[in-house]
């Protein structure tokens, strides 16, 4: 049961590859020097990765065989004139032969011509509501983005700190999405938005199921994001970045961490909460994990899942640290490998 | 049309594929620029924003002189001059 993780961090890419989910590899750094920002692993076998550097901008990579990338030649871009930049890629997904790309200023780009060329969605980049968007601390970004398998024309995706939009029509109008989340930031004209979605998981095969971490809070929809309520029970804290959900138990997996300005986890015991009943209630799932000492922060990318039976949990730190679980978070390995910050992690099935 | 030397940085070879001295012509540094990109589109998004001008922390010298400090793109250039871009460096 072979694992093959991409694992960005703020000075290059790993990979980070395991045979039996307990003995690992890492290899890189690739891309040395850049951001490694988000991965995709395409339905034709190619891997994209987007890199950014704070100097050089972003751009969007290929490869065949994860060892020889080659540049896009083009890639999301906004048009000139304006004061708007692309200044990273925040997330990488592709549904139904469509790649799309979340970004930062926040907007989403979409190729159907598997990269090289992209359009803007502009019906959701120019909302109406858009002079009113607030960055939160890592910018104002597009980060998550939820298909519907069921209905080819909705969509959501989660834009920081502004909310969940949704859109019913294949991307012709997009409608903010976040009644029973408070507004972290209310704007006097434009209301529904202003609140800040951190991460968000679906539950497979029930597309309006919807979990999401928010900066506010765990909330939950039934309803495909319609109406949120709270589900925190058994949480100490219920601040974090990222959710992410096992495709076969749907357990739902979080880090909490101490909210907000301080952002790491609870006196030092870095913790992965778990819940196996639909977010209904959550324990901590963290043996093996460091139990004191550990202040590394777990951004809203870096942690995923492989979709294997049992499910395998991974999540890297800002401390450059990563962790392993292959037993839907039973127990956790601490790789021995000391990384630089991590932005993200994806995973995927066969080295 | 003058035949300059462009030098990249090493930060670069992920869209260059690892070259760092490239061939491009023109009459003027903005003629220069837009060979370059015409040679290599990858490298268009590294060196210039939204609105076509130089980034923020990208450097680019034409034979020795900040071209920050020229008036503009549109000077001669001439048979065998230099354009080097790097990036600014500071902070420690």
């Amino acid at each position: 049961m072979s694992v093959r993780l991409l694992v960005g961090t703020g000075k290059g890419g790993f990979w980070v590859t395991s045979d039996d989910r307990r003995a690992w590899k890492v290899a890189g750094p690739f891309f040395k020097g850049w951001k490694v920002t988000a991965g995709v692993r395409l339905a034709d076998g190619r891997f994209m990765a987007a890199v950014a550097s704070d100097i050089y901008g972003p751009a969007l990579h290929v490869s065949a065989d994860g060892e020889e990338w080659e540049q896009l030649p083009s890639g999301p871009a906004y048009a000139g004139g304006g004061d708007r930049r692309l200044r990273e890629i925040w997330t990488l997904r592709e549904n139904r032969g469509v790649i799309y790309a979340g970004v930062q200023d926040a907007g989403l780009f979409t190729s159907s011509d598997g990269g090289a060329s992209w359009a803007a969605v502009t019906a959701l980049n120019e909302h109406a509501s858009r002079e009113a968007w607030m960055p939160g601390a890592g910018g104002l970004c597009c980060h998550a983005l939820l298909f519907d398998e069921t209905n080819p024309e909705r969509m959501w995706c989660g834009i920081s700190a502004v909310g969940v939009f949704r859109t019913d029509d294949g991307g012709a109008t997009w409608t903010p999405k976040n009644h029973g989340v408070p507004a972290a930031l209310e704007d006097k004209r434009h209301k529904g938005i202003g609140t800040c979605v951190h991460g968000l998981a679906q539950d497979p095969g029930h597309p309006d199921r919807i979990f999401r971490q928010d900066h506010l809070g765990m909330f939950r929809s039934g309803d495909g994001a319609e109406n949120w309520e709270r589900n925190e029970q058994g949480l100490d804290v219920s601040f974090g970045f990222p959710i992410v959900i096992d495709r076969a138990s749907r357990y739902l997996f979080a880090v909490p961490l101490e909210a907000d300005q301080y952002r790491v986890p609870l006196g030092g015991a870095l913790q992965v909460y778990r819940s196996t009943d639909g977010g209904d209630s959550w324990r901590s799932a963290s043996a093996g994990l460091p139990a004191a000492d550990a202040y590394g922060t777990v951004l809203r990318g870096a942690m995923a899942v492989d979709n294997l039976e049992p499910g395998g949990v991974y999540f890297g730190t800002t401390s450059g640290t990563l962790h392993a679980s292959a037993d839907l978070g039973e127990s956790w390995t601490n790789l021995p490998a000391i990384l630089p910050r991590i932005l993200h992690v994806s995973a995927w099935d066969g080295s | 049309m003058a035949a300059v030397t462009v030098t990249l940085p090493s930060l670069l070879d992920p869209a260059t594929g690892g070259v760092r001295e490239m061939p491009a012509s023109g009459d003027t540094l903005r003629e220069v620029f837009a060979d370059l990109i015409e040679r290599e589109p990858r490298l268009k998004p590294h060196l210039f924003n939204e609105a076509g001008e130089l980034r923020r922390h990208v450097l680019c010298f034409h034979n020795g002189t900040n071209t920050r400090w020229l008036d503009g793109w549109d000077g001669a250039v001439a048979e065998g001059d230099t354009v080097l871009f790097m990036q600014a460096v500071s902070g420690g």
